[in-house]
């Protein structure tokens, strides 16, 4: 992202729905636990512009991981009477996609991170970032890519500082080299989207930091749109744009289709 | 693509597929013993059953049909029948060598032809054998013995004659073959074999004898039928001595244990089924209105006068053995044809080819109720094994729904990088199959080698343990039975592997419509 966007930002610049890569608009969603029905999200309105790092912001319960998962297409909102929930990917209504459809979105277009790494035990650290592009492109066409992805997965794992650790598994990595493992899963389609859930929370503040450089340093070089949920306020000081999510609303934002950074740039 | 990876993974690195891969290979190879001995069993006993009997008989019980040879050589100038012989086959009473009188099922066999329909000669017990008997260790048969050669190489040639040469006048004369159990004299020893009777026995003057009774070297039985006339009544019982040549092992205890063969034309005399002159009063035509007095009933009737005919000899029974590559069916179908052509030759004199049409039989219909017994039982034994093994799914069931608790979160996870429901659902579904398809490849060979090396596994179980299950002391078949029909292996391995996809759809389903989200979440 150039200078000049940044600075669009800080100044609390206008990101119109028309130029974001994601919109979500109106979005509610309430679990059930047993017969309680717990409200989560109250008409959440956001919009994330391409090649923006943009962190939600809140404390425990307050329904920022919930979000992401919406975003990311492993959920639905509500459908409530008069709620016009929407979510749009480069223009596309997830919330009317099919289940498929969503798959696909997930397996193409989106990259998660979670806080717990998430790796498949069984597989070496290399078959845990190819799996996605198992995923991806089926039997036949992964055979047909074969090379290049495992290629492109070591890249991926040199870069991150694991080019030894390839033919490991994850329960011989500590916890930062799991999580570089998982931003590299995440990245092997190369994606439009980041989708980060806390991805330094279990890790030591300095591995924590490294960590984000990582991330950060792949984004800038290419050009990656991130959104990242996070409790920790250092983190959030280094994104382009915080919302702060608090109680399931958009806080402080009387038009919370257009948020504006509270923060100097990193 | 991911699924092949994670099946093998999950294959190889946990403890719980193993588990379920070994009850599966166990329940394979417990189906493909069970189904291959007791199939083996059936399939021995049923060949035993055919051995005293050809293919096809034509049988007129009690007052039998006469004109036999001339229907035996109609038979045997037909391309589809390869022999024929005559037979009788009535109940009579046997006195044993110790007195007892037991009833027992007499056969008149016309020993040359009823060698060339069946396999009377194979079962002829006392011969001289080659090699010992499979569970004759330590070579303690009779029939091995350097001294013992000469007298099997006669009492087989003597059984193959039924005949036995009268050490008092030196003179062959008609002797019987005995079912090998008939006489309780021959002691079965634990290899499978026999052994002639020795005992002692009190004289009158209080010293003691010891007897050797090898029934077709010095014993002898005596035998008694009772004929019937042509309505069923008992006619006079008759009586006679028979020595014994021989004795025979069909290979069913009922058969080898009540019946004993002697030659046809004894049986026919005895039973009067002879040929014989026959006195008819026939109207007498010179004079058509003469009468006189019947001197039975006193009556008046048309003057009748004495003619004398020749009844036939009579058997109740041809056996009939079809020629190679003849179908059952099709060699009994010929022989009715056969039968009703010379049954329209002898109007009157045999019974009509309609009276026959239900008495021409295949051996399978003789031995129907044996059959259809060992039968049943088979597939009852089957049944209950089916049903043990069909726990397998449930086994399969359980182990895959707890691995597929245990991974939720690997479910959630690969939800979250796009993986479908149904390539989750394949996931599991794969992965029953693999444990299927490994389980019963072992199981299948282990059932092979199993059923192959059964007698040699057994008799290693009886030497270690000192348990011995097949005991050819008592049952009658010296060997377990060790072919294992590859057709039967095919459909156990194929059930085996469907099996464990059935107990794998359950959770495939289950884990299919998992939420994502709970299942990242799980714990």
């Amino acid at each position: 992202m150039g200078t000049e966007d940044r600075a669009q930002t800080e100044t609390g610049g206008v990101a119109t729905a028309a130029a974001s890569i994601l919109s979500v608009r109106d979005v509610h969603k309430t679990y059930k636990l047993g017969r309680v029905k717990v409200p989560v999200l109250h008409g959440v309105d956001i919009d994330v512009r391409p090649g923006e790092w943009v962190t939600i912001l809140g404390a425990s319960g307050s329904g920022k991981s919930t979000l992401l998962h919406l975003m990311g297409g492993l959920d639905r909102p509500d459908k409530n009477e008069g709620q016009r929930a929407s979510i749009k990917f480069e223009g596309t209504e997830l919330t009317k996609q099919s289940k498929r459809a969503l798959d696909r979105y997930r397996a193409d277009d989106v990259g998660f991170v979670f806080q717990f790494y998430h790796l498949l035990p069984e597989l070496s650290v290399v078959q845990n970032v190819c799996i996605g592009a198992m995923i991806l492109h089926g039997r036949i066409g992964y055979m047909r890519q074969r090379q290049g992805t495992i290629e492109r997965a070591t890249k991926l794992l040199e870069r991150f500082g694991l080019g030894h650790r390839l033919k490991h598994r994850p329960m011989e990595l500590s916890g930062g080299e799991r999580q570089r493992v998982a931003i590299a899963r995440a990245l092997i389609n190369d994606p439009k989207l980041l989708l980060a859930d806390e991805p330094t929370g279990n890790l030591d503040l300095k591995t924590g930091q490294s960590i984000l450089d990582t991330m950060i340093e792949y984004r800038e070089r290419a050009g990656l749109t991130m959104v990242m949920v996070t409790h920790d306020e250092r983190i959030a000081e280094r994104a382009d744009r915080v919302i702060r999510l608090v109680d399931g609303r958009v806080e402080g934002v009387p038009d919370s289709s257009i948020m504006g950074s509270e923060h100097p740039p990193a | 693509m991911y699924q092949a990876l994670l099946t093998r993974k999950y294959l190889t690195r946990k403890i719980m597929p193993m588990l379920a891969m070994v009850a599966v290979m166990l329940s394979v190879a417990t189906i493909l013993v069970t189904w291959s001995v007791m199939g083996g069993f059936l399939k021995t006993l049923i060949e035993s059953g055919r051995t005293l009997v050809g293919d096809v008989a034509i049988v007129w019980p009690n007052v039998g049909f006469g004109y036999y040879d001339e229907l035996m050589e109609d038979l045997e100038a037909d391309p589809m029948i390869a022999a024929a012989t005559p037979s009788i086959e009535t109940f009579g009473l046997i006195q044993l060598p110790d007195d007892r009188i037991e009833l027992v099922s007499i056969k008149g066999v016309d020993p040359s032809s009823y060698s060339a329909v069946t396999g009377f000669g194979d079962t002829l017990w006392w011969k001289p054998i080659d090699g010992p008997t499979p569970k004759d260790h330590d070579g303690e048969d009779l029939r091995l013995q350097d001294e013992n050669q000469d007298l099997m190489e006669r009492v087989y040639n003597n059984g193959l004659r039924m005949m036995r040469e009268n050490p008092a006048t030196g003179i062959d004369e008609p002797a019987g073959v005995l079912g090998v159990e008939v006489t309780g004299l021959n002691y079965r020893t634990p290899w499978g074999g026999y052994e002639p009777w020795i005992g002692n026995r009190a004289r009158p003057d209080g010293g003691i004898d010891r007897v050797e009774l090898f029934m077709p070297n010095n014993g002898t039985v005596g035998l008694t039928v009772l004929s019937l006339d042509s309505n069923g009544r008992p006619v006079d019982p008759k009586t006679i001595t028979m020595p014994i040549a021989n004795e025979f092992q069909s290979g069913i205890y009922e058969v080898d244990q009540q019946t004993i063969m002697v030659p046809l034309d004894v049986l026919q005399r005895m039973l009067r089924l002879d040929a014989a002159q026959r006195v008819e009063l026939v109207r007498d035509d010179e004079n058509p209105f003469a009468v006189e007095e019947d001197p039975v009933t006193g009556e008046i009737r048309p003057k009748m006068r004495e003619e004398i005919g020749l009844d036939p000899a009579r058997v109740t029974t041809v056996l009939v053995n079809g020629a190679e590559g003849y179908e059952l069916e099709a060699v009994r179908t010929r022989v009715q044809e056969i039968y009703t052509e010379f049954a329209s030759r002898h109007k009157g004199e045999v019974p009509s080819a309609f009276d026959m049409k239900r008495q021409v039989k295949t051996w399978e219909d003789l031995n129907r109720t044996m059959i259809s017994a060992v039968k049943k039982e088979t597939g009852l034994v089957l049944f209950i094994f089916g049903i043990v093994s069909f726990t397998t799914v449930f086994l399969v069931l359980a182990i895959f729904w707890s691995m597929a608790s245990e991974k939720t979160k690997d479910i959630g996870i690969l939800r979250a990088l796009g993986a479908s429901t149904p390539g989750i659902a394949w996931l599991w579904i794969r992965y029953g199959a693999a444990i299927g398809i490994v389980g019963s490849v072992l199981g299948t060979a282990m059932g092979y080698w199993i059923v192959s090396d059964i007698n040699a596994i057994h008799d290693w179980i009886g030497r270690t343990t000192g348990l011995v299950i097949w005991d050819p002391q008592q049952y009658y078949f010296i060997e377990i039975p060790s072919d294992v029909d590859p057709q039967k292996a095919l459909i156990v391995f194929v059930v085996g592997v469907l099996t464990c996809v059935l107990g794998a759809l359950l959770p495939a389903w289950h884990s299919a419509r998992m939420d994502p989200v709970k299942a990242l979440r799980f714990e």
